[in-house]
């Protein structure tokens, strides 16, 4: 997700073409293109420049609801509801062909991963992984992060952590719809229990919370090509 | 010696000119297909050009056509108004991003409570939060319509995916 002004300029934009399967993005004010996975300019009169990231969470629909029962979502746009993508989308689409490959880490093109960019390192998770250990504890540029499942089993975020923190999963009971505010870790230095927002809601560190990282879910061809210095998880460092 | 200006190749190399610009950028940015560094670099200054180009190979192609008129080379005759014609048109489909045709993203977007949802819980959405203010962007409208320009707090954001 991008900030849309520029040098105060308010942009919007269209899709414009595809480079290597990630679309290029053109704003109306300028003509100037733009890389979506990156936000930055490839080519016109603002060529050179970035867009500012805002952060996001890829959750579930329940996890995001029982978070922010005040929020809004996007409505339908009646003339496209047809065209919306069906429950098994992302199936289908790991079967697609890809464009670009690079077979390394034992990974496929159309693996899905989980990636960083903080800390002057890039560092990516293969999905699947990171559902099935719950909890990763892991270091970015150096840094310790830890990587946590939320209670719905599918939605995960990214923490940095104190040096002199060690934390351990607690794994909440299944509840439809998920828990928002529930235990998700115990940190051993001081006992408490840490939710899903990365906020202590118990013990000596009740009320502070993680500094959050922003994750990006993409195809690792796709991670891979915009993060060529990427490293990749594949065990405790 | 009475030397005649060549019509017919002239416009043999405007509507080669004129062609290339049309299909190009198409060719090189179409989805199914790597891109290399310079066929992008070279796809992008073709569409940031090609306006300006293909007007100016219109207008030349138009003057050639007059030219051509008072030559009375009739035997050429098909060719060159074929060729002109085809400069025409190029230039008018060039006015045209193919993308933009075939892609549709969202600006003006409307917003339901989520408590109205009767989306599956299970779905993915992208989601923000700028000071008080918090929005989902279900995946399944995302991934058609690729693109919502929004504004959220006040800050002009675009929902990409």
């Amino acid at each position: 997700m991008w900030g849309r002004e520029v040098n105060g300029l308010v942009l919007r934009f269209h899709l414009a073409g595809i480079n290597n399967q990630n679309f290029l993005m053109r704003d109306d004010q300028t003509g100037t293109y733009w890389q979506q996975v990156s936000g930055r300019a490839i080519a016109g009169p603002l060529a050179g420049q970035s867009l500012k990231l805002i952060p996001t969470d890829e959750l579930t629909l329940a996890l995001w609801k029982a978070e922010e029962p005040g929020g809004s979502i996007l409505k339908d746009v009646p003339d496209s509801i047809s065209k919306y993508a069906k429950p098994d989308w992302d199936l289908k689409m790991k079967k697609e062909p890809a464009v670009l490959s690079y077979p390394e880490h034992g990974l496929v093109s159309r693996d899905l991963m989980l990636g960083a960019q903080a800390f002057n390192e890039a560092r990516a998770w293969p999905m699947d992984r990171v559902i099935s250990e719950k909890l990763i504890k892991d270091r970015i540029g150096g840094h310790p992060v830890l990587l946590v499942v939320g209670s719905d089993n599918k939605s995960v975020r990214a923490f940095r952590t104190p040096v002199s923190s060690d934390f351990y999963r607690v794994n909440p009971p299944l509840a439809n719809p998920p828990s928002a505010n529930g235990s998700l870790m115990i940190d051993s230095a001081t006992g408490s229990e840490w939710n899903f927002q990365g906020c202590a809601i118990s013990g000596a560190s009740k009320g502070n919370c993680l500094e959050r990282i922003g994750l990006i879910a993409d195809y690792w061809f796709a991670w891979r090509n915009h993060n060529p210095a990427t490293t990749v998880y594949s065990g405790p460092r | 010696m009475n030397r005649r200006f060549p019509c017919p190749a002239f416009l043999g190399l405007l509507a080669a000119v004129a062609l290339f610009g049309l299909a190009y950028p198409l060719y090189a940015l179409w989805p199914f297909r790597g891109q290399t560094p310079g066929e992008l670099h070279l796809a992008l200054l073709v569409l940031r050009y090609r306006s300006v180009v293909e007007f100016l190979v219109a207008v030349a192609a138009l003057a050639t056509l007059f030219i051509w008129r008072h030559q009375h080379n009739r035997r050429s005759g098909a060719w060159v108004i074929s060729a002109t014609l085809l400069v025409c048109a190029c230039g008018l489909l060039t006015r045209v991003n193919v993308f933009e045709v075939l892609f549709h993203p969202v600006s003006g977007p409307s917003f339901a409570p989520v408590a109205q949802s009767h989306l599956d819980g299970k779905e993915k959405v992208l989601a923000v939060k700028i000071g008080t203010s918090a929005r989902a962007y279900p995946v399944r409208n995302l991934s058609y319509h690729h693109i919502v320009n929004d504004v959220l707090g006040g800050v002009p954001i675009a929902a990409t995916y």
